[in-house]
Order: C-alpha cells, then structure tokens, then sequence
C-alpha cells in the first residue's frame, strides 16, 4: 500500500471513529511511512513513535490505533503520536502539548 | 567551527516524524551532536541504550535530547548559568 492510498484509508476511518487526522499532513505522512516501514520489518504496524520489540504480542497495545488511542485523545486531544486528533483540536480549541507515554512497552526492553 | 561547549546527543527512532523534526531544528541552527536511531541498533544495543536513555528521562520516549554542559575548572558564572543559580 502506498502512503497516499493508506491516508485516504485512514482519513474514513477516522471519520468512522468521529475523530480526525492531523491537519499536518506532512507529520501525517511521516508516520504513515513510519508505520508502513514497521509492517515491512515487523509485519505489523507498530506505532513508529515508540520502540517496538518485534514480537507481536509484546508490541499488541501499540499496534496502530493503539490501545490508547481513545484515552489520549479524551484527555489531550491527540493520540501519542498526532496520528489521530479531536476535531477541536485541529481548531485549536485545545492548547497542542506532547502527550505524555501510558504504554510500559518499555519494560519489554529491560529499561525498566 | 567554533567549539561548541555544550555536548548534545540525540535519541530517536528512524520511523517517527517528531524526531526528524528535531533533527532539522539542530541541523539548521548548525549544531553538532550525536544522534542514534535506537530502532537500528541490533538487539543488544538496544538494551544498553534503553537503559542510557532511562537514566535521563524515565518514560523512555523518543525523540529525547540530552544537552551536557561542558565547564573547564572553577568558573562560578557558568556553573551558576547552567545550574540555574542566581
């Protein structure tokens, strides 16, 4: 798939969701290939802003859209990588700040 | 070049866009640092590095920029300034 079709894809299924993609298409377009060249290596899409072990069900709660998702864009907004935002905040109506990292994927990698 | 006395390192992942954006900002305020792409190091690299990183910021998440201050003998105004000592 290439990352032209994956956002209009991605686009209906947002408004499926009754959420929306970043209006920054070119951050949109990054993870998109970040999350294409995820499935090529891993073969499946594992959120490319995060560190994935490359053992699915390890990785499970950060395959795109990730388990959280929903929780982060209630609270900030956005999801943890401004895949996926509120309409509200593509207007702005909501200060854009990082979200802060739910997963403990990390502890997957001894770093805990 | 001028010697730059603060020591920047930059930890990242080669798939996501946040970190590339940091990257342009350093390269275009012409910036020297170190920059590791922790998703292409092997296995065991990655280990280490997961646990460098922990060290400076607990949750682990890229991008992450350390800025190490470099100051030469007993010199009380840049110690102050780095420190945040007024």
């Amino acid at each position: 798939m290439t990352p032209e079709r994956f956002y209009e894809v991605l686009v209906k299924y947002a408004e499926s969701q009754g959420i929306q993609l970043n209006k920054d298409k070119e951050h949109v377009m990054g993870i998109l290939e970040g999350l294409l060249k995820n499935e090529s290596r891993y073969s499946y899409r594992s959120c490319p802003c995060r560190l994935a072990t490359g053992i699915k069900e390890k990785d499970a709660d950060i395959i795109c859209p990730c388990i959280y998702k929903d929780p982060d864009i209630k609270e900030y907004g956005s999801c943890y990588c401004g895949l996926y935002v509120s309409k509200e905040w593509n207007e702005e109506k909501i200060r854009h700040i990082r979200v802060p990292e739910r997963s403990q994927y990390n502890s997957y990698k001894g770093a805990a | 070049m001028e010697e730059q006395d603060k020591k920047v390192r930059l930890y990242g992942l080669s798939t996501c866009p946040t970190c590339k954006k940091v990257k342009q900002f350093l390269d275009k305020h012409n910036i020297r640092y170190e920059h590791i792409e922790v998703d292409l190091l092997d296995s065991g690299e990655q280990w280490v590095t997961s646990k460098e990183l922990k060290r400076y910021n607990p949750e682990v998440t890229y991008p992450t920029m350390v800025i190490e201050e470099v100051i030469k003998g007993f010199d009380e105004e840049a110690m102050k300034m780095a420190l945040g000592i007024k």
